[in-house]
C-alpha cells in the first residue's frame, strides 16, 4: 500500500531524484585541458602490455603512444582487455570469448558458457587466474542501453582458470558490472546501473556491500591510482529525465520498439550528435553555444577515490566539453592515460596537476 | 544639548547577583543614543527598568528635572517612554491594524476604518506591512516594523529600540535610520540598542559603552572608533577584526565520508530542486540573502517543515533515505537544527537551564523516558553550563534572566545534549556580542574537529568566511555555487548570492 502511495506521489524509492556533483564531485574543465595522444575510432578498455599502454577500438587493440601501432586485431568487437603478469594480454569479446595474445598463452581462446557472454571489465589476479565481470546475460556489451532501459540485474562475475578454461561463478545479480579494482585484500566491482561500487567476497563468504553509492553517473572501469586509491570512470552522467524514463515502463517498451537506440531518452557516449536527438528545454543553444551546466545525456567524469573509498579529486568534461563518455583510465609513469569512447581519443594528463580535495 | 533624562545609581540584582551596578545614565533632547556592549552587559536591563518592564532594586529616574516612579509599561508610556522590545509583544492572532490600536480602540470599532488609518500610517513611516493580515503571518522583520510603528503611533517622546536591525533586511535598515532621523526632526530621542557597531558609529549622536553592569564610556559618536568601541566593551585587545584574525591562516579541513545528500528537494516557490551534499568533519557554510530558502532547506530536512508531497525530492542520511513529517524522528536519527529564532523556537524561557537541556535530551531519547530524572537533569544542565562556559547564577537560573549570548550557548547545549551525527546551525550567532561570537566560533570548530558534519547558515559574509571550510551559495530555492574557502572572496560569494 505504501509503495503505491510511495509510486503515486513519486518520493521514496520512487523519487526521481539525482545525487549533486558537490565536494568532491565539484564541476571543473580539467579534462579539457588533457592533451590529445591518439585519435581513434571508438577507443574502449585501456591496460598495460609489458609496461606498455594499449587501447581496445572496435577489434583492434593499439599502442598508445606510438601513433597507435597495431598489436592485434579480431574477428569480432573486442569489449575488454585486460594485461597479463607475464606480459600478455588477455582480450574479452563482444561474443563472450576471451582471447590471449602476446605471452606463453598467445592465441589461446576461453570459449564463453552460458550466462557469461558479456564480459566488461577483467582483471588478472596471476598468469593462471582471470576474474571477469559480465554486464549482463541477456545483452551483449554494445546492447549496453537495452540492458539499462530493460533495468536488468542479469551482471556477475567469474574466476577464470587460464590453463584449464574452467570458469566459476563468484556473484550474480549485478546491475551491469562495468569494472573491476584488486589490490590483493579488498575486491571491488563497479555496479553501473545501480551508480555504486560493491565489495565482493571472493569465497562468497558474505553478501556484496556497498562501498561507495549514490554517484552521479553510471560508473565504468577502475584502475588503481599510485599513491594508494583508485581511478573511477563514468561513461555518462544521471538525470531527472533519464530517472523519469526509467520508472515508466510502458513507455520505454513503446520507445525501445519504435525508436532506434541512438536516439532514446537515455544516457549515451556523445549527445547532440544529430538533430533528430531528443533535446532537453534547458540544453537548447544560443548563437551556436550550449551552456556548460545544461542538462545533458552525456558527460566525461573520472572520479579520484582515497583507499576509504571516498572520493578526494574528479575531472570533468562539462555540457559544452569535448572529453564525452569515458570508459577507462589508466595510471601510467606519471601521467592519466584517458579513453574517451564518445569522442573518439586517448587523452593524457599529468597526476601532479590534479588537486586533490 | 538639554538633558531630558536621567538615571542615578541604577541598580538591579537577581538573587544578590548584580546585574546592574550604580548606573548613572542621562539622555540629551533630540539625540539618537546608541548602547553598546557584550550580551550580559546590562543593556536590555537598564532600558527595561526606563520603560517599566522591570523595577530596579535601586536607583532614581528624573525627566525634565522631576524624579518619577515607574513602575509598569503603562507608567513609561504615561511618561512618554516606549519600548520596541527584542522579542515581540505583539499579538498574533490579531490583524497588524488591531494590534497598532490595541489600548486606543473606541466603544465601537469600525474594522475598515482601522485598516485605512493603519495602512496611511504605516505607509507614512515607509513600512510595506499588509494591514489586515494577521501577525502571525508576518516574518520577523515585519513584526519587527509593527512594533515600531506601534511606539510611534503612541507619540512617544523617548522610544527604546531593543536590537531593531536584527532581524531587517538592508533595505528595511536603510528605512528604519531614515525614521530615526524623521523622528528626531519630530523633537522624539531615541535609544537604541546595537551589537553592529558601524550602526551605532554611522546613526547614533552619542555612545554608551557598558560591561559587566557599568557604563565604561560615554561619548559622542564622532570621538569613537571601531577599535576604541571594542576595546572598551570587553575591556581587553580582543581581535579587533574577529573575522579577519589568524583563522585566515588556519588549515582547512579535509571532507569525510558523505552524510548527507539532498537531492532535488522541493517546497513550493521557496525550495525549489535543490541539490547538495554534507561531508563529515568538516564545516560546511551556507550563504544566501534574506528569503534565498536556505532556512527552509534546513527545516526540511530537519523535519521542521515539510516538503512538497508530489516530487518533492529526497534526502539521504547516512545513505537512508529518510522523510521527517516532525522534529522529533529526525532528532532521534541524529539531525539537530539549531534555529535562528531562540526565543520563539529555541528554548522555553520560564524554564530554567537545566530543565531545557533536558527536554532536548528527552526528546533524543537519550534518558529514560516517563520518568523524569531529576539528579540526572541536575548534572546535565551543570555539564552543559560548566562545558560551554553559560554565564548563569546556576544551572537552575530561567532563561528569561539569561543574556542573549548565553541563551544562545544554552540553545546549543541543548542540540549538542542530543548527542547529534549532524547538526545544523542558522544564524548561530544573532543577536551576539562580540565575546560570545568568539565563542560560539570555538565551539562550532571544536565539533568539526570531532569530525562531526557542521552546516553554518549565515547572512554575515565574514562569519561564513571565517568559519567555513566548503562554502555553498543558496539563491532563489537553491544552491547554485560552492567554494573552497581559500579561494572565494566576499565579491565571488555576494556576486553568486544577488546574480
Amino acid at each position: 500500500m505504501l509503495k503505491m502511495i510511495n509510486k503515486y506521489l513519486g518520493r521514496g524509492e520512487f523519487s526521481i531524484t539525482v545525487p549533486p556533483m558537490d565536494g568532491a564531485l565539484m564541476p571543473n574543465e580539467l579534462l579539457e585541458q588533457t592533451e590529445e595522444l591518439l585519435i581513434v575510432d571508438a577507443p574502449d578498455c585501456l591496460a598495460v602490455m609489458n609496461d606498455v599502454p594499449v587501447v581496445s577500438s572496435r577489434s583492434r587493440v593499439l599502442e598508445v603512444d606510438k601513433g597507435g601501432k597495431e598489436v592485434a586485431r579480431f574477428d569480432a568487437e573486442i569489449s575488454c582487455i585486460a594485461g597479463l603478469p607475464n606480459g600478455g594480454l588477455a582480450v574479452g569479446l563482444i561474443d563472450g570469448r576471451i582471447a590471449l595474445v602476446n605471452g606463453p598463452g598467445n592465441g589461446k581462446i576461453i570459449k564463453p558458457i552460458k550466462g557469461a557472454t558479456c564480459p566488461t571489465a577483467m582483471y588478472a589476479d596471476s598468469d593462471d587466474t582471470l576474474f571477469v565481470a559480465h554486464g549482463s546475460s541477456t545483452n551483449n556489451y554494445i546492447g549496453w542501453k537495452k540492458d539499462l532501459m530493460e533495468k536488468n540485474s542479469s551482471g556477475s562475475l567469474w574466476r577464470v582458470e587460464i590453463a584449464t578454461g574452467n570458469q566459476t561463478k563468484i556473484c550474480g545479480g549485478l546491475a551491469f558490472s562495468y569494472g573491476i579494482y584488486y589490490n590483493g585484500k579488498t575486491f571491488i566491482v563497479a555496479e553501473s546501473w545501480r551508480s555504486r561500487l560493491l565489495r565482493i567476497s571472493l569465497d562468497g563468504g558474505k553478501p556484496p556491500e556497498e562501498v561507495l553509492g549514490h554517484l552521479p553517473g553510471y560508473v565504468s572501469r577502475m584502475a588503481p591510482a599510485q599513491e594508494d586509491g583508485i581511478w573511477l570512470t563514468a561513461f555518462a552522467p544521471r538525470s531527472q529525465l533519464v530517472e523519469f524514463v526509467l520508472r515508466e515502463k510502458r513507455y520505454r517498451k513503446l520507445m525501445m520498439k519504435n525508436i532506434d537506440s541512438d536516439f532514446w531518452l537515455a544516457p549515451t557516449l556523445r549527445c547532440n550528435k544529430s538533430h533528430y536527438e531528443s533535446l532537453q528545454a534547458g540544453g537548447v543553444k544560443q548563437l551556436g553555444i550550449l551552456k556548460p551546466w545544461a542538462p545533458a545525456r552525456s558527460y566525461g567524469l573520472i572520479i579520484r577515490l582515497d583507499s576509504d573509498f571516498r572520493p578526494v579529486a574528479s575531472l570533468h568534461s562539462r555540457a559544452d566539453g569535448s572529453r564525452h563518455g569515458i570508459t577507462s583510465c589508466l595510471e601510467h609513469h606519471g601521467r592519466l592515460l584517458i579513453a574517451v569512447k564518445g569522442d573518439g581519443m586517448v587523452a593524457s594528463y599529468p597526476i601532479d596537476r590534479i588537486g586533490k580535495r | 544639548m538639554a538633558v531630558i533624562l536621567q538615571m542615578k545609581g541604577m541598580t538591579k540584582e537577581y538573587k544578590g547577583v548584580p546585574v546592574l551596578k550604580n548606573v548613572d545614565f542621562d539622555l540629551e533632547e533630540n539625540e539618537i543614543h546608541a548602547l553598546v556592549g557584550e550580551n550580559g552587559a546590562g543593556k536590555s536591563t537598564l532600558t527595561k527598568i526606563l520603560a517599566g518592564a522591570i523595577t530596579p532594586t535601586k536607583g532614581e529616574i528624573i525627566l525634565d528635572g522631576k524624579p518619577i516612579k515607574i513602575n509598569q509599561p503603562t507608567d513609561g508610556v504615561a511618561h512618554g517612554i516606549a519600548m520596541v522590545f527584542q522579542e515581540t509583544s505583539l499579538v498574533p492572532s490579531l490583524t497588524v491594524a488591531q494590534n497598532l490600536f490595541l489600548g486606543k480602540e473606541k466603544f465601537f470599532n469600525r474594522l475598515r476604518t482601522i485598516y485605512i488609518a493603519a495602512q496611511q500610517f504605516l505607509q507614512s513611516l515607509n513600512f510595506s506591512v499588509n494591514p489586515s493580515v494577521t501577525v502571525a503571518r508576518l516574518g520577523a522583520a515585519q513584526k519587527q516594523m509593527v512594533e515600531i510603528a506601534r511606539a510611534v503611533y503612541y507619540n512617544a517622546r523617548i522610544i527604546i529600540f531593543d536590537e531593531p536591525t536584527a532581524t531587517l533586511t538592508p533595505e528595511e535598515k536603510h528605512h528604519f535610520f531614515a525614521l530615526l532621523n524623521r523622528l528626531r526632526k519630530a523633537g522624539v530621542t531615541t535609544i537604541f540598542i546595537t551589537h553592529v557597531l558601524e550602526e551605532a558609529l554611522q546613526s547614533a549622536d552619542r555612545i554608551t559603552v557598558l560591561r559587566d553592569g557599568e557604563i565604561i564610556v560615554t561619548d559622542a559618536a564622532s570621538n569613537f572608533t571601531r577599535e576604541r568601541i571594542v576595546q572598551a566593551m570587553v575591556g581587553r585587545f580582543l581581535e579587533v577584526e574577529l573575522f579577519n584574525g589568524p583563522s585566515k591562516k588556519r588549515k582547512r579541513r579535509k571532507a569525510g565520508r558523505m552524510v548527507l545528500s539532498v537531492q532535488n528537494l522541493s517546497m513550493q516557490n521557496i525550495v525549489r530542486n535543490n541539490s547538495f551534499s554534507i561531508f563529515a568533519g568538516q564545516i560546511t557554510g551556507i550563504f544566501g540573502l534574506v528569503g534565498s530558502g536556505r532556512t527552509e532547506t534546513a527545516k526540511i530536512i530537519a523535519g521542521v517543515v515539510k516538503r512538497d508531497l508530489v516530487h518533492g525530492g529526497e534526502v539521504k542520511f547516512e545513505g537512508r533515505s529518510v522523510r521527517f513529517r516532525v522534529p522529533n524522528p529526525a532528532v532521534e536519527n541524529g539531525i539537530v537544527y539549531v534555529t535562528e529564532d531562540r526565543k520563539i523556537e529555541g528554548f522555553f524561557e520560564t524554564k530554567s537551564i537545566a530543565k531545557n537541556i533536558y527536554i532536548g535530551a528527552i526528546t533524543a531519547g537519550t534518558t529514560k523516558r516517563f520518568f523524569v530524572n531529576m539528579s540526572e537533569m541536575r548534572k546535565l544542565g551543570e555539564y552543559w553550563t560548566k562545558t560551554l562556559d553559560i554565564k548563569a547564577t546556576d544551572s537552575n537560573a530561567r532563561v528569561i534572566e539569561l543574556s542573549g549570548g548565553n541563551q544562545q550557548k544554552l540553545v546549543i547545549a541543548k542540540a549538542l545534549a542530543q548527542r547529534p551525527k549532524l547538526i545544523i546551525f542558522d544564524e548561530p550567532t544573532r543577536g551576539v556580542d562580540v565575546g560570545a561570537i568568539a565563542e560560539i566560533h570555538q565551539i562550532i570548530n571544536r565539533l568539526a574537529d570531532d569530525g562531526l558534519p557542521v552546516v553554518v547558515i549565515s547572512s554575515y559574509l565574514p562569519e561564513i568566511m571565517h568559519l567555513s571550510d566548503r562554502i555553498l551559495v543558496s539563491r532563489q530555492g537553491r544552491i547554485v555555487e560552492e567554494f573552497k574557502a581559500d579561494e572565494a572572496t566576499e565579491t565571488m560569494i555576494m556576486y553568486a548570492a544577488v546574480h
